[in-house]
């Protein structure tokens, strides 16, 4: 539990910051996806990459629309396990998808406002759908998630 | 990547990544969020009671709907069976989270035309999607989360019939 200080759109902006962050994490991991995958894969690697860019900028202006201060990116990441052929390159873009979606289905429980909600719904289909063909190419099953973003219980 | 100036790696791995929402989000799936004693995020209105009750209905809906295309089409039963089995999942979340409702589940509006099963189900995996994903935002709370949630898995089932 946070503090009893972080209410309404003050945890709604909270939410929306750990979002960006994972955005910004999803831009730098696609960059490693690509470099890993053939042609095909690159461009939808790319076009993924793009998605979560646009998100991002979204974000930031969101954010400081309202005052607050977007987060920004890590000065460095480290790959979570070494990528160095297609399949390793789906699975770390299985782990990128699913932490952005893990975020922001988190912004849809702590949103106050109604157009929050809106974006985090526009947001989650493209990723869980992104993600789905990512689980096929990294050799998951099932490729398919019944409640993204949501713990199992 | 873009040089920042904040100093400090930030290991990548799938531990962090996640960690950025696992507190807030076993939080919010619990129906516990981060706020004070009575968070108005998680106090349900009666609107919002019959709402969440109605897409209780709806994935009922949809549920009868894979029963109906896989009695069409058994191939498609072999396939998409998994897909079945997660939107019945999906329904019982729903029903944990609007306890003592009781939607009147319609059934499909129509059967899927022969040999087009798999089409016909897809539609009603979209329409389902799209409905959980409208009554998410007359959510709030852990039951915004859970419709965000399936509607986002249903985009994906949606994917696999295509």
């Amino acid at each position: 539990m946070a503090d009893d200080e972080t209410t309404g759109t003050s945890a709604e902006d909270a939410a929306l910051n750990t979002a960006l962050a994972a955005e910004h994490a999803a831009v730098w991991g696609y960059g490693a996806v690509g470099a890993a995958l053939g042609a095909d894969g690159r461009a939808a690697a790319a076009a993924a990459e793009a998605g979560h860019r646009e998100v991002r900028d979204r974000l930031i202006t969101l954010l400081d629309g309202r005052g607050a201060e977007p987060v920004l990116p890590e000065a460095g990441y480290e790959l979570p396990f070494p990528v160095l052929s297609p399949v390793d390159a789906a699975a770390l873009a299985v782990v990128l998808e699913e932490g952005v979606t893990a975020a922001w289905v988190r912004v849809l429980g702590q949103a106050a406002e109604r157009t929050t909600r809106a974006l985090a719904v526009e947001v989650l289909g493209p990723a869980e759908v992104r993600a789905v063909g990512w689980r096929e190419a990294a050799g998951r099953t099932p490729v398919t998630s019944a409640l993204p973003g949501l713990p199992a219980t | 990547m873009s040089p920042t100036t904040r100093p400090g790696p930030r290991t990548l791995t799938r531990r962090t990544l996640l960690a950025v929402s696992a507190a807030g989000l076993a939080a919010a799936a619990a129906g516990c969020t981060s706020s004070p004693p009575v968070d108005e995020r998680d106090t349900v209105t009666s609107a919002q009671a019959d709402e969440l009750a109605a897409q209780v209905g709806v994935q009922e809906t949809l549920v009868r709907a894979y029963e109906t295309a896989f009695d069409a089409d058994p191939a498609l039963a072999a396939a998409a069976g998994v897909l079945a089995t997660q939107a019945g999942e999906q329904l019982d979340r729903l029903r944990a989270a609007a306890p003592g409702s009781s939607p009147s589940a319609a059934p499909p509006a129509d059967a899927p035309p022969p040999g087009e099963g798999q089409a016909w189900l897809r539609a009603q995996v979209a329409a389902a999607a799209s409905s959980h994903a409208a009554a998410a935002l007359g959510q709030s709370g852990a039951r915004a989360a859970l419709l965000g949630s399936i509607a986002a898995g249903l985009r994906g089932h949606e994917a696999r019939l295509a």
